[in-house]
């Protein structure tokens, strides 16, 4: 294609007449299969550059901001930091969370007796974290949600609560305090990025029952 | 961690909430300059001063005259039909508007016509004077129930043929659910193009009507057209679209304005991130607030990335709909890239959400700059590539030239815009009529092509990458602006999390906003930008409260899919395989 200025701001694109060549249509063919022959060519021998993984096998190191299965983080002592105040769910514009508060009659702290999101509803946006003005609510890099029957999308408390001290590898989005330093690393393709084998140690979903059905 | 030990003041003195003032847009004296101007050369046109374009009232029988006059007249040369909707005001005796917004090429500027109609009054057609108003009027009729006088083919668009009610109106309860059985799917017979009337008898075969889509693997999304068959001619067309309604501008409506953001993702979702730059830049128009530059730059970037990105898909996948499918495989590793970069900042993928009213939820990563130069890099390689193996190879020519054309006049008469219009040879580019983010700073060219032909359109898209890495260079090669990625106002931007945890103020704003969101000034805007594929504009209504009154997107989809039976009636089906895949119709925007 040529290209020419129309007036400032504007250019013109215009189409090139075939050349003979291209017109006897056979030369033009064994140049794009030598391209492509080229591409094949390449990759056999260096199948450490192949912009393609082997998935389940190997998967790909997502960022630290990375918006996947939700958790429930807990205080030192064990109890939940979810005090249910209702913010994550006001702010859920898909309305996939549900929450029941009760107290505890020696604290008189509030929490949630029942603590429901449904991942068919979520739709990963992370405002129920943005919304979290108690450091309860994380999102981890956990994004194997795939589940065979409806009711089983529901995840509650027993799901969602993690230990005290959990570690932070698997951690995605979470509140960020004023500056967020480095957080990210775009792996894009993976060529030269490290690559994980799977499963990680560090990457242990909190419950395993909600994929594999208790 | 969360001890609410410490009190300090939070330290803003900007004004305080706008909720319930009139929204008074910043060249408001201007544009009621001009509208003055409009109204004196126009009869019929009642000026509405303190908006943001010119608006008219019009009284509903002069409608079609007023259009017809600012179509005609030769120093105005209103020729681009962008828009036409409703809004629903109950309280008032008419309650509804029926808004016409026009574009003039001639003198770049646009008006904004409005109609009041009570309940069971109808509007005359447009149709005889813009084309593409067909669809738009169905539209309409189907979510308001306003009724057009006239109007060919006046059915329900978006929703089905068992829905009851009208969905937008204010008093339509939501939650009714109406169910689709096979009696009520309504049976297309397409209307034979007028060429083809005559020549039923002296033709060989008989005349078959077939089904593509709404699943047919060469129907992007959930595109439905019925075809009527001459031989192997296609003699009648008829699209049906609506199969992937989303309600998005009902849902709008109860949502607050910062849940809206992810919705607007799921327009076009192959450049979700212009859609939320088209969202977040309305609301804040109305909030009289500007995000600041980091903001603002990093906006530009990601931008221009998912034009590319939305371009690769088009070439990508029009390229093996012609059975081409190296090509969609070598374009979609940069794309990854730019997926993965998008991932660095926000942490999703492909619906990135990562804007918010008043600048974006978190800074870009460090090595963002970096990265963005490292796929501006790769890129060109991959560009080159497919061009060459494409754009002279015999085959390709011969199955896209000549295939799918739209005259220029017939591209405006609809609404086109975006790269469809540009192949037809009109340098219409939002970014360079009414420029944002800066776009008028860089050195860049809106390309054209002539012939509006699906290989035009493949010129434009190829050329339009190159113009948005130009962009994208000029942008990195200035570097990231020091300074915050949010405004520093606490009833629009939610206070940082140290913060909320350490003081008392903060914490309130934080519950305040959550609780009952941002609210902007009572009034109307509108908003363009240029998306992958035309003009992406957002009006927004306020009535003061923390919920949108009413949100329109304007999608650059639902003319150009219009106009689609036209382009293919006389060819073959292949035919129009091939146009279909160049007009990038994307079923998310173009269904809402």
């Amino acid at each position: 294609m040529t290209i020419t200025r129309v007036s400032p701001g504007v250019v013109k694109v215009s189409r090139e007449p075939m050349t003979l060549s291209e017109r006897a249509y056979l030369p033009a063919v064994i140049g794009g299969m030598l391209r492509t022959i080229r591409h094949l060519a390449r990759n056999l021998f260096n199948m450490k550059g192949l912009p393609t993984i082997s998935y389940p096998e190997v998967k790909r190191v997502y960022s630290e901001r990375f918006r996947g299965r939700h958790i429930l983080t807990s205080r030192e002592d064990g109890t939940t930091r979810c005090v249910a105040c209702y913010m994550c769910s006001t702010a859920c514009p898909a309305e996939c969370i549900t929450i029941e508060a009760g107290e505890d009659e020696r604290t008189r702290e509030k929490f949630p007796v029942r603590y429901d999101i449904d991942l068919l509803r979520c739709i990963f946006c992370g405002y129920c974290v943005d919304a979290c003005p108690e450091d309860a609510i994380y999102m981890t890099r956990d994004y194997e949600m795939a589940i065979d029957t409806r009711a089983r999308s529901v995840v509650g408390l027993r799901d969602l609560v993690v230990p005290p001290n959990f570690p932070v590898g698997p951690m995605g989005w979470r509140p960020y305090y004023g500056t967020m330093d480095k957080r990210g690393t775009a792996g894009g393709t993976g060529i030269g990025q490290p690559l994980r084998e799977a499963p990680y140690e560090d990457d242990t979903v909190p419950n395993p029952d909600v994929y594999r059905g208790a | 961690m969360s001890t609410l030990t410490k009190f300090s003041a939070i330290p803003y003195t900007g004004p305080a909430p706008t909720n319930r003032q009139p929204y008074v847009p910043a060249d408001a004296a201007v544009m009621d300059a001009r509208g003055a101007e409009i109204a004196s050369k126009v009869p019929g046109l009642t000026l509405e001063s303190g908006q943001d374009l010119p608006t008219f009232l019009v009284e509903r029988d002069q409608i079609v005259n007023v259009l017809r006059a600012l179509h005609d007249h030769p120093e105005l040369r209103f020729t681009l039909p962008l828009d036409l909707f409703g809004a629903d005001y109950p309280d008032r005796a008419k309650r509804f508007d029926v808004v016409y917004q026009l574009y003039s090429l001639k003198n770049n500027e646009r008006v904004r016509l409005k109609v009041h109609v009570a309940e069971n009054e109808s509007v005359p057609t447009s149709t005889g004077v813009y084309q593409g108003y067909d669809w738009y009027e169905r539209e309409v009729f189907d979510m308001f129930g306003i009724k057009f006088e006239g109007h060919p083919n006046l059915r329900r668009i978006l929703t089905h043929d068992s829905f009851q009610g009208h969905p937008l109106r204010k008093d339509y309860d939501a939650a009714q659910r109406w169910l689709l059985t096979d009696a009520g799917i309504a049976k297309l017979q397409p209307k034979i193009a007028p060429q083809f009337v005559e020549e039923e008898e002296q033709s060989d075969f008989e005349r078959v009507t077939l089904n593509l889509g709404p699943s047919h693997p060469a129907m992007h999304g959930t595109l439905r057209v019925v075809v009527t068959l001459d031989g192997e001619t296609i003699v009648g067309a008829e699209q049906e679209i609506g199969y992937l309604h989303r309600c998005f501008e009902k849902m709008c409506e109860t949502h607050t304005y910062q849940q809206v953001i992810p919705f607007t993702d799921r327009l076009n979702y192959c450049s979700a991130v212009i859609n939320n730059v088209g969202y977040c830049m309305a609301v804040e128009k109305m909030l009289g607030l500007s995000a600041p530059d980091r903001a603002q730059y990093v906006r530009l970037i990601l931008s221009e990335f998912y034009r590319i990105a939305d371009h690769i898909v088009c070439i990508g996948t029009n390229l093996v709909d012609l059975g081409a499918l190296t090509n969609f495989w070598y374009l979609f590793q940069p794309r990854e890239e730019i997926i993965a970069l998008a991932e660095s900042c926000s942490g999703a993928r492909l619906l990135p959400s990562y804007l918010r009213i008043g600048g974006l939820a978190v800074d870009v990563p460090s090595d963002f700059l970096a990265n963005s130069q490292k796929i501006v890099n790769m890129l060109p390689k991959f560009i080159d590539e497919v061009e060459a193996l494409v754009m002279k190879n015999r085959i390709f020519r011969e199955r896209t030239e000549g295939v799918g054309v739209l005259s220029q006049e017939d591209a405006i008469n609809f609404g086109f815009t975006g790269p469809c219009l540009r192949a037809t040879g009109v340098p219409f580019d939002v970014r360079k009529a009414s420029p944002y983010l800066g776009y008028e700073t860089y050195d860049w060219d809106v390309p054209i092509a002539e012939g509006g032909d699906t290989y035009a359109r493949f010129l434009v898209r190829f050329e339009e990458m190159r113009q948005s890495l130009r962009i994208l260079q000029q942008a990195i090669n200035r570097g990231l602006p020091p300074g915050p990625v949010m405004v520093d106002n606490p009833y629009v931007a939610l206070p940082p999390k140290e913060k909320v945890y350490n003081e008392m103020e903060s914490l309130i704003y934080h519950f305040k906003l959550i609780m009952h969101g941002i609210q902007p000034p009572v009034g109307e805007t509108y908003f363009p930008v240029e998306g992958g594929n035309g003009e992406v504009g957002f009006y927004v209504v306020s009535d003061g409260t923390k919920n949108p009154y009413r949100i329109r997107a304007r999608p650059p989809c639902f003319p150009i899919f219009e106009a689609y039976a036209k382009m293919i009636i006389g060819q073959t089906i292949p035919d129009a395989i091939a146009a279909l895949g160049s007009l990038n119709i994307i079923a998310g925007e173009l269904d809402h």
